[in-house]
């Protein structure tokens, strides 16, 4: 190549060298002056040194070119391996003269190139891991949180040394994801048996905390936020099993004090078992399934509840039963219980919820107590009144007995009953010192306890006086009974004087009468034979008066004759002699014995006020069916009593009034009879009426005015003819 | 029970007949109970249970009702129609037709015979067995002197009181003519009559607060007995009112007996003794029924408006059921000493 070069070199210097030649021989030819000839060669040498000149310029700059590069790459190089914090593999070497300048470049870029790779290499081991890292924050810190511009990783520092800087950080943070997740898997579990027991959808709460918590096969989510609330719904859950476990402990304390109560039987408690175990159970120890489920809770309270309406009601029974304790013993001793409507409020109280039962046994037991120490104080007179009762009782036996005139036949049991009067009269003399003593007893307690002595209502005082008083009265009787038999008797002896016989001796109707009157008690059968006689239904204290009543008027037996204790019937109709028999055939019978006396009285009467009358009725009967009526008129309105002598009058009605008119029909006797029998009132017109006079008039049944039930025309019409 | 003292007005059934009622009673086996009423039904009760347990709708107001046996009973209705109801099935049957509205309705167990009375003035005696049309289920028709008001059966004998104040006593093996025709020996319209059931003799109530207690036996001794009582008043400043007696009930153990008046008030009485025994507090409006339980325990009171007063505003119909205790039934013993009877 030298060669080569060095021949144009030299072919350069010969073509100079020529040229110059050919210069000369131009110039030689031209005859230029020397001068000029010089002046020509030296600006030739000047242009050539100029040429040179530039050369050496060009050739120095491409030099400093050249040192730069090489000074650049051992830069980039320094810089790399200060970067990454190694060692620089190559130390300046150009004092050592490695050569040329070109050749130490050469031997450096490959060194710089190899370099740029591996730091290019670290640089993504960084990414990765710094990726990695990224992630996991963003797991448990949320996504925002870490920014992304820090995944620009800073060239300046890629040694090792941080990269396992950021390796460990890396680790510290998957350790971190792996205990939040286990945490999680923890709370889950707790959630999970809270659940159980609680009768609570698990996956519902714990979607609701996060949705991936709910589903299996998701990556859990492990942020804070996700841990804080799971911990927040545990504590809740919590809370509520709490407050359930209280009230189940309640109500299964309630239930257990109940069954106590009640004597439960065993099989039914059993069926609660699992409740009551659980009592005291603190809040860790409940760990069955649905024991607090709020079903269980219900079903557990239904059957509190329906054991509390069981103890109610047996709680009413009781109340109940003391109650019938109390009447009976009321009743065993003649006493009057209290207020018995009491028992009813108490009972709707009860079951108002406003009166604890307990409070109401408590006072029937203090009612009973006192009940008792009461009736012991009464026993005494008590035993002696029910011997004076009995005593009274064979005392009106004997009456009746002595009554019987066939009482000394043989009969039957004759002997016995003889045996029994004997017993009785024996008892009977005792008994005016039986009521003196009871009667003393009687006021000796009432003076110590400062209250009446009732029996079955009735001051025992006043029942005594009333029995005293009838015994006068019966003792009056039968002395004027005596007198009279003498009288009689003298009578008799009259009669046999002057005739020489002497009269069976007749029993009077006093006799009949008399006894009668004593017993007090008006028994039908009696009736019938005194007709004019009616007994009080039982003896009062105004006894005297009474009779005077009754005799005056015997068939009135109103009010003023009851006692205050106990109301007898009003009894109002005497004894009907025949009243029953068909009316035709009593028609027959009285037909011809017409009675004229009665007659004109009734009818007189009864034309009178007919009018008067019929519109009274009307009244009553559309209205309110009262009447006013002065006692009198009363007396003689309730006594529709008749005999036979005026059956005629009675019967002769009916055949024209049957049918034809007012629902009031009164008979006309009822009046006359009156004023036949009783002296006293003088005829009243209530009530009295000529049936014939109004004929139009047909009564109706409340049911049929309501029916608008009408009898049809000719119905009136046949009914008339008949 | 018998110390416990009666609940106020006793038990009130639920679902009561709407309008007025006619007539209740209880059946003879159970504590059942038919009640009639002008709402055109007749309804079964259970009474111990307080329970509906049949309806039976009529063409017109029914006026009374009576027990078969447990399973049937018969109706007597204003659309002039006798009906037999199947309670089981909750069917009824036309037994047959009066002329007018039939008043009442008895079943003799005696006879076999189902009796009722119209206000067309008859009485008819039905064969229920034979429910195969009205020929054959007729037995008979005995003409009466005026419509018939109530009936009232104790073994064979049979009392129909009618309007007029008649009282005819039959003997029912022998319809053609009456046994006895009478009189009522009260003054005013017959409302009710009863017999006792011991089957000695009847009460009979008018409108005018009375009952008049009649013996079948016509010899002197038994019509000596008779008597009349004056009951259902009240006195108000020296007036007198004097309200109808609607029902009389007997007690089927002690033989005494309720009645129930216009007043609202219930009274038992002891016919014997010529005692009230016991007044029960006021109901709420007129007595319109009464009814006791076959063992005499139970006491159904119908508290209806009876129309006394015409159509006028009035408290609901109801029906109470009240235990009745023995000592507001039986007879007392005195406590004055009387004669044993």
């Amino acid at each position: 190549m030298s060669n080569a070069q060095t021949d144009p070199l030299l072919q350069v210097e010969t073509t100079c060298g020529s040229l110059l030649y050919e210069l000369q021989i131009i110039w030689d030819e031209v005859g230029e002056a020397d001068t000029d000839r010089d002046k020509m060669l030296l600006e030739l040498e000047q242009e050539c040194l100029e040429v040179y000149r530039r050369k050496v310029d060009l050739a120095n700059r491409s030099r400093a070119q050249l040192r730069q590069a090489i000074a650049d790459s051992e830069a980039e190089l320094a810089a790399i391996c200060s970067a990454m914090g190694e060692r620089p593999v190559h130390i300046r070497q150009s004092d050592q003269n490695a050569g040329s300048l070109k050749e130490e470049l050469r031997r450096i870029l490959p060194q710089v190139e190899e370099m740029r790779k591996r730091k290019s290499d670290r640089r993504n081991q960084f990414l990765e891991v710094q990726g990695q890292i990224q992630e996991i924050s963003n797991e448990i810190y949320g996504s925002s949180e870490y920014m992304t511009s820090k995944m620009v990783v800073d060239d300046s520092d890629l040694s090792l040394r941080k990269l396992e800087e950021l390796h460990r950080k890396l680790h510290e943070l998957q350790k971190e994801k792996s205990d939040r997740l286990r945490q999680i898997q923890e709370h889950l579990c707790t959630v999970n048996s809270l659940c159980s027991v609680l009768g609570v959808d698990f996956k519902q709460i714990v979607t609701e905390v996060h949705p991936s918590l709910g589903d299996s096969g998701e990556p859990k989510d492990i942020s804070n936020d996700t841990i804080e609330q799971l911990a927040a719904a545990i504590r809740k859950l919590r809370e509520v099993k709490l407050q359930r476990m209280q009230r189940l402990q309640d109500i299964a304390t309630t239930m257990l004090e109940l069954w106590n109560l009640m004597d439960t039987p065993i099989e039914e408690q059993q069926m609660f078992q699992n409740v009551t175990c659980n009592i005291a159970a603190s809040e860790h120890e409940i760990t069955e399934p649905n024991t607090l489920s709020v079903d269980f809770i219900n079903y557990v309270e239904a059957e509190v509840s329906r054991l509390e309406e069981l103890k109610s009601s047996k709680m009413k029974e009781l109340v109940l039963k003391k109650r019938s304790e109390l009447e009976e013993s009321c009743r065993k001793t003649h006493m009057v219980p209290e207020v018995d409507s009491t028992m009813e409020d108490a009972i709707e109280a009860i079951e108002s919820g406003a009166v604890d039962p307990a409070y109401i046994l408590e006072q029937i037991e203090l009612q009973i107590a006192k009940l008792k120490e009461e009736a012991f104080s009464r026993k005494e007179i008590l035993e002696k009144v029910e011997k004076w009762l009995a005593a009274c009782d064979e005392e009106s036996w004997l009456e009746e007995y002595n009554r019987d005139d066939n009482r000394y036949n043989a009969g039957r049991g004759a002997h016995l009953t003889l045996k029994r009067a004997e017993k009785a009269r024996a008892l009977v003399n005792k008994l005016p010192a039986m009521v003196d003593a009871l009667t003393s007893k009687t006021m000796a307690w009432e003076k110590e306890r400062g209250v009446p002595f009732t029996y079955d209502g009735i001051r025992l005082l006043s029942m005594l006086e009333e029995y005293n008083l009838l015994r006068e009265e019966k003792e009056q009787e039968r002395r004027r009974q005596r007198d009279q038999k003498k009288l009689q008797g003298q009578l008799i002896a009259e009669q046999e004087a002057l005739y020489g016989s002497k009269p069976s001796p007749s029993k009077t109707q006093s006799v009949k009468k008399a006894p009668r009157m004593s017993t007090g008690g008006a028994s039908s059968r009696r009736l019938s034979v005194g007709g004019a006689m009616v007994q009080t239904p039982k003896p009062i204290r105004k006894s005297d008066r009474v009779h005077h009543n009754n005799q005056l008027n015997p068939q009135d037996d109103c009010f003023s004759v009851l006692s205050a204790g106990r109301r007898g019937l009003d009894i109002a109709g005497l004894p009907v002699k025949k009243h029953s028999f068909g009316n035709a055939t009593v028609r027959e019978a009285e037909s011809p014995m017409m009675r004229v006396p009665f007659s004109p009285i009734s009818s007189t009467a009864s034309s009178k006020n007919k009018t008067n009358l019929s519109d009274d009725l009307n009244m009553t009967h559309s209205e309110t069916l009262q009447k006013t009526l002065a006692t009198t008129n009363n007396m003689k309105f309730t006594t529709p009593s008749k005999t036979i002598s005026l059956a005629n009058e009675e019967n002769k009605t009916p055949n024209a009034q049957a049918i034809l008119h007012v629902p009031s029909t009164p008979s006309t006797v009822s009046v006359p009879m009156q004023t036949v029998m009783t002296p006293a009132p003088p005829p009243v017109s209530f009530g009295t009426k000529v049936v014939e006079d109004i004929p139009e008039e047909i009564e109706y049944s409340f049911e049929e005015r309501r029916a608008g039930f009408v009898l049809p025309k000719s119905h009136i019409k046949s009914l008339i003819q008949v | 029970m018998t110390a416990v003292p009666p609940p106020a007005p006793g038990r009130e059934l639920a679902n009561p007949p709407s309008d007025g009622i006619s007539n209740l009673r209880f059946s003879n086996h159970s504590d059942h109970l038919l009640v009639s009423s002008w709402d055109k039904s007749v309804r079964l009760y259970d009474a111990s249970a307080n329970a509906l347990r049949g309806e039976f709708m009529h063409g017109g107001p029914v006026l009374d009702c009576c027990f078969h046996d447990d399973s049937s009973g018969f109706s007597a209705s204003a659309d002039n129609t006798v009906r037999r109801l199947v309670f089981s099935s909750n069917k009824e049957d036309i037994l047959g037709r009066h002329d007018a509205p039939v008043r009442c309705v008895e079943y003799s167990y005696a006879a076999g015979q189902l009796i009722t009375g119209s206000w067309d003035k008859t009485l008819k005696c039905w064969d229920p067995r034979g429910a195969s049309g009205q020929d054959r289920t007729l037995v008979g028709t005995y003409p009466q002197p005026e419509r018939v008001y109530s009936l009232s059966l104790v073994g064979n004998r049979l009392v129909v009181a009618t309007a007029g104040r008649h009282v005819n006593v039959y003997d029912l093996r022998n319809m053609s003519q009456p046994e006895q025709r009478r009189e009522s020996s009260l003054k005013y319209q017959t409302r009710c009559v009863r017999c006792y059931p011991n089957g000695t003799g009847y009460a009979l109530s008018s409108v005018e607060g009375r009952v008049a207690m009649e013996f079948f036996d016509l010899s002197e001794a038994s019509q000596a007995k008779k008597y009349a009582f004056k009951c259902h008043r009240k006195s108000e400043a020296g007036r007198d009112i004097v309200y109808p007696v609607n029902a009389i009930a007997f007690h089927p153990v002690y033989g005494t007996f309720a009645t129930g008046g216009c007043d609202g008030y219930v009274n038992v009485w002891d016919g014997n003794n010529k005692k009230r025994l016991y007044q029960y507090s006021k109901y709420p409006t007129s007595i319109a029924a009464l009814s006791f339980s076959r063992d005499g325990r139970l006491l159904a009171v119908a508290s209806s408006y009876t129309f006394e007063e015409g159509e006028k505003p009035h408290e609901p119909d109801a029906i109470y059921v009240r235990s009745v205790n023995e000592i507001e039934v039986k007879p007392k013993p005195k406590v004055y000493p009387n004669p044993p009877a």
